[in-house]
């Protein structure tokens, strides 16, 4: 339940921010969206066995699904790279950054 | 095994001119040249197989699924095609050195040459369909960085020879497939050795029919022969291996390959002939227009390769035997005529026949040399040339595909040779005849004369001496011939047709020649249909409907971003109404934990707030913190890794949207109504969408069975017991390769994207914080960096790896120029591309392990008691840290490159 409601409020800001102007927004806007999908991933896990999967600590039978999070941790990773990329496209033509006007 | 070290050895070569390049400078062809050589001689080793009518294999497991393996083959053809490549290779090598300026950029230019040599050699010795492709389409690639070296006035003509060689590669990939359905595979002994499995397949034609468009593309044949004079801007060198010698010779060698399969079928022979004709004749009139040397060399290769596609055409022994001597024959004469060219160019400073004049009394050793090769390109007796093109004449009498055939073919042929003996003259009596007008001009060193010189005697000695060629050309007829009938190559054939022929083609050169003026008048009339205009016509319209047909979309960044969004929207409204997300819900819905609430609540807060944040600074630290509102929340659902790794992120993505924030204004413009509204309409839409998609796709109660799986068996398989490291780095190292490529491209595109911060701009230290950041940065980074690399070294079995431990080392590095700026020894020392490169090298090494020792592709090995796992998560390591040190590097240095370019103005 609380991940549906995580997934849409992150949805809904990052659809918000990348139909604005300027650069920056729309590339935090692809950070809110990169979020609720990774959310969604690691709920499409099941979210009944929240041990953490360390097998030195945790009983297999209770511990929670590895395989999404392996997944998500990937996502996260290809998402900072992204993200990076983005903001070097900004810097390289700031006038597009913020939509401000520069003075 | 020789075959591949052969191989391996070229492309060793390539990867070592960067090493070669600062010590030996332009030197690094002899180097080069030696290497070519020694290649070479590792494949003679081979030769004795070879003469007694064997091959030599090896086969490696390439893509076992597919049943393609990679299977490299030495037999006479391709010993042929090997001598070319590397005997031209060598010479070309050699001549580099006195050909490149003091000061141009070695490297690329020889770094290029030899992959290409590489490819060029993959591409002869593949034994499977799906291999020679891959070496088909470098050698495309190659070719087109080659001419790319050229500069910025070679980037039309690069384009177009890419896109058409390109294009019949594509033709090429199409046939490889079809064949592969019509015979059952792909390995092309087999194929040839039964050539009813492809001729009775429904197949047949379009198979024949594509592999011509692409030998026609390759080897620059009507209608596609256009790209190859346009590639003359490259640099002789290039031009002189690449688009005489050896690439365009690969459209040749598959058809001479093919020929087992398709000789003797009547549509074969007749495409072949015709086309290869007439393109001998229009190339050869073409060359006669010109008056650059270099486009009349390439006009008159576009002709003589045209001889070549006719005689493999006819496909009778004789035939055959001519196209493979004269194989042999045109890359020794005009990889000379290049090189004399650029001789020329280099001394002159012209290539143009009008401005040259009387360089025989300035330059007497080129100019005989220069006559050598023209003659024998123009089939004067006694030189090689001469002995090729009788045999060509011999073989294109005896074509007979369609009545009459014969008489027309040999007629056809007769007159391209008269127009190239017209030319030859031309060459020859352009440059070196009349009165020396230049002064100053002298005898090239001897250094840069002898790569030029050795072929030029060589097509002088095996004129008479042709009987040396026996051996390896009749080899490669006897692997293509279906009736094996070893030839006899003679210099002397006796009173026959075709020396009638060779009589009648130097007469009416000779008149041609005496004629000079009336005929230079008559050929500058004909007006001639421009196929690189025509080409250029036809892509500026393919492009011209693509920007029609993407206009929709790029009027404005919201409209084609709210469209699918709308689309979603709808989606889920459908769906909805179907009933297909409500099933069952509350049950899904029974899931939540005693602490998801408040996490949901701050997330709620924090996401509305980036929404109306109206400074820029602001609006980073608020995503920055719904990004750790939701680490929160991953750790609560169970996954610290996933929780740690988006913790560090967040924090660096912070740092770098604060780098790139420095110098644009502070404020974000705010939404007018107009667009808020509509835009929180549907964002507000789309979030519930999402929202209620999610609610119906989750809420899973039992763990999935390939977790199960993991959970189960992660410890006894790979001895680590965090079970998401053990997925990353031992069972879907793929994904995590894949991964790291995407985080290396990033890392590499920003590099590209923003250049190395200039000496102008320098990074000037934020005033007043020096001290208290410098102290802390001493105290904390060493900290850190110790930190880095316990949690990497604990990564298989407790929270950490090697992405969560790279981006503890980047945000050191982040701190350390924040407080040092980027003159600090640590941050000059890790280079990005070094970093990105390493990383790589190392994955791809640990994978490349386990496919040769181990079960497959990255499948982990046991070394001394260490996974190879550990070297493969320290290449993730190194890539992360590429990408780190890429972004403090440029992003966080000096004034934004725009910015700079305003103050200079």
């Amino acid at each position: 339940m609380t991940a549906a409601v995580a997934v849409g409020l992150l949805v809904a800001g990052g659809v918000y921010l990348i139909l604005q102007r300027g650069l920056l927004r729309v590339v935090l806007g692809f950070v809110l969206l990169g979020h609720g999908v990774n959310v969604l991933v690691v709920a499409a896990g099941g979210m009944q066995r929240r041990a953490a999967p360390l097998l030195d600590r945790t009983d297999p039978e209770v511990s929670a699904d590895p395989l999404p999070q392996a997944f998500v941790l990937t996502a996260i990773v290809i998402t900072f790279a992204i993200t990076v990329y983005l903001l070097g496209l900004l810097r390289a033509d700031p006038d597009r950054g913020t939509g401000t006007a520069r003075r | 095994m020789i075959l591949l070290l052969a191989l391996g050895a070229m492309f060793a070569l390539a990867s070592a001119v960067p090493m070669l390049v600062p010590r030996l400078g332009r030197d690094t062809g002899y180097a080069l040249a030696l290497g070519f050589l020694g290649v070479g001689a590792l494949l003679l080793t081979t030769a004795p197989v070879g003469l007694a009518g064997g091959t030599v294999e090896g086969t490696w497991r390439w893509l076992p699924t597919l049943g393609v393996e990679f299977a490299l083959r030495i037999d006479g053809l391709a010993a042929l095609f090997c001598l070319l490549v590397l005997g031209v290779g060598a010479l070309i090598m050699a001549y580099c050195p006195r050909y490149l300026g003091e000061h141009e950029p070695a490297g690329p230019v020889y770094a290029l040459l030899t992959v290409f040599a590489g490819a060029m050699l993959g591409l002869v010795l593949a034994a499977d369909l799906v291999l020679l492709y891959v070496f088909w389409e470098l050698t495309t690639v190659t070719s087109f960085f080659l001419i790319k070296t050229a500069g910025a006035k070679a980037g039309p003509p690069a384009s177009r020879a890419l896109l058409v060689t390109a294009g019949g590669g594509l033709a090429l990939l199409v046939a490889v497939v079809l064949t592969g359905l019509a015979a059952g595979t792909t390995d092309l002994a087999t194929i040839l050795a039964s050539p009813e499995l492809v001729l009775d397949s429904p197949f047949a034609g379009a198979i024949g029919a594509l592999l011509v468009v692409a030998a026609f593309t390759k080897s620059a044949q009507l209608p596609f022969q256009f790209w190859l004079p346009g590639a003359m801007v490259a640099m002789t060198p290039v031009s002189a291996y690449l688009h005489a010698a050896t690439m365009v010779k690969a459209g040749v060698y598959l058809l001479m390959r093919f020929t087992p399969v398709f000789a003797g079928q009547p549509a074969w022979a007749a495409v072949l002939v015709t086309g290869g004709l007439l393109t001998a004749v229009v190339g050869a009139f073409l060359a006669l227009r010109e008056h650059d040397l270099k486009a009349i060399l390439a006009q008159s290769t576009v002709s003589q390769l045209g001889l070549l596609i006719a005689a493999i055409g006819v496909g009778t022994s004789a035939a055959l035997a001519a196209a493979a001597l004269h194989t042999v024959a045109h890359a020794l004469f005009k990889a000379t005529l290049f090189m004399l060219v650029g001789i020329i160019d280099h001394e002159a400073g012209s290539r143009d026949v009008r401005e040259l004049s009387g360089l025989r009394r300035a330059m007497p050793v080129t100019a005989a040399l220069t006559g050598l090769a023209a003659l024998s390109m123009a089939g004067v007796p006694p030189l090689l040339g001469f002995v090729s093109k009788e045999s060509l004449f011999e073989g294109f009498v005896d074509a007979d595909f369609a009545p009459g055939a014969g008489p027309v073919a040999a007629t056809l042929a007769v007159a391209a040779s008269a127009l190239t003996f017209a030319y030859g003259t031309r060459i020859l009596w352009g440059a070196f005849g009349g009165e020396l007008r230049q002064t100053g001009l002298y005898e090239p060193p001897v250094a840069f004369l002898v790569p030029a010189a050795v072929p030029a005697v060589a097509g002088l000695v095996l004129g008479p001496a042709v009987f040396l060629l026996d051996p390896i050309a009749g080899r490669a007829v006897a692997d293509i011939d279906p009736v094996p009938e070893l030839p006899a190559y003679e210099l002397w054939h006796g009173f026959s047709v075709e020396l009638l022929m060779s009589a009648a083609t130097i007469a009416l050169g000779v008149a041609l020649f005496l004629a000079r003026d009336r005929v230079d008048r008559a050929v500058r009339r004909v007006r001639v249909p421009d196929g690189a205009r025509i080409f250029d016509a036809g892509q500026a319209a393919v492009l011209r409907l693509g920007a029609l047909t993407g206009r929709p979309d790029r009027t404005g960044p919201a409209p084609m971003l709210a469209r699918p969004l709308v689309g979603a929207v709808l989606l889920g409204a459908v769906v909805l109404l179907a009933g297909g997300l409500t099933d069952g819900l509350p049950a899904r819905l029974a899931t939540s934990g005693p602490l998801d609430l408040p996490v949901l609540a701050l997330l709620a807060l924090t996401v509305a707030a980036t929404v109306a944040a109206r400074g820029a600074l602001a609006a980073v630290a608020l995503v920055g913190a719904v990004g750790l509102v939701v680490a929160v929340w991953f750790l609560l659902a169970g996954a610290p890794d996933v929780a740690l790794t988006l913790l560090l992120v967040e924090v660096l993505t912070a740092v770098v949207a604060v780098f790139v924030l420095r110098g644009q204004p502070a404020r974000l413009s705010p939404a007018p109504r107009r667009r808020a509204v509509p835009a929180a309409a549907l964002a507000l839409a789309t979030g519930a969408v999402a929202a209620l998609a999610t609610a119906a796709l989750t809420g899973r109660r039992e763990v999935s069975a390939t977790g199960d799986y993991l959970l189960r068996n992660a410890e006894a398989q790979t001895g680590g017991t965090n079970v998401v490291n053990t997925i990353l780095v031992d069972f879907r190292g793929m994904d995590t390769l894949g991964e790291a490529i995407v985080v290396g491209a990033a890392a590499l595109g920003l590099l590209t994207l923003i250049g190395p911060p200039s000496a102008a701009s320098p990074y000037t230290r934020p005033a007043g914080d020096g001290p208290v950041l410098g102290l802390a940065t001493r105290v904390l980074a060493p900290g850190m960096l110790v930190l880095s690399a316990y949690l990497f070294l604990r990564g298989h079995d407790e929270p950490g790896g090697g992405f969560i431990a790279a981006l503890v080392a980047g945000a050191a590095l982040a701190f350390v120029h924040l407080a040092h700026g980027p003159g600090t020894r640590l941050l000059r020392a890790l280079r990005a591309e070094r970093l990105v490169g390493a990383g790589l090298v190392l994955s791809l090494l640990v994978g490349l392990g386990g496919s040769v020792a181990g079960p497959g592709f990255l499948a982990p090995l046991d070394v001394a008691g260490l996974s190879t796992a550990l070297v493969f998560d320290l290449g993730i390591y190194l890539l992360v840290l590429g990408l780190l040190q890429a972004a403090v590097e440029r992003l966080g240095a000096g004034e934004p490159v725009a910015r700079a370019r305003e103050a200079t103005r």
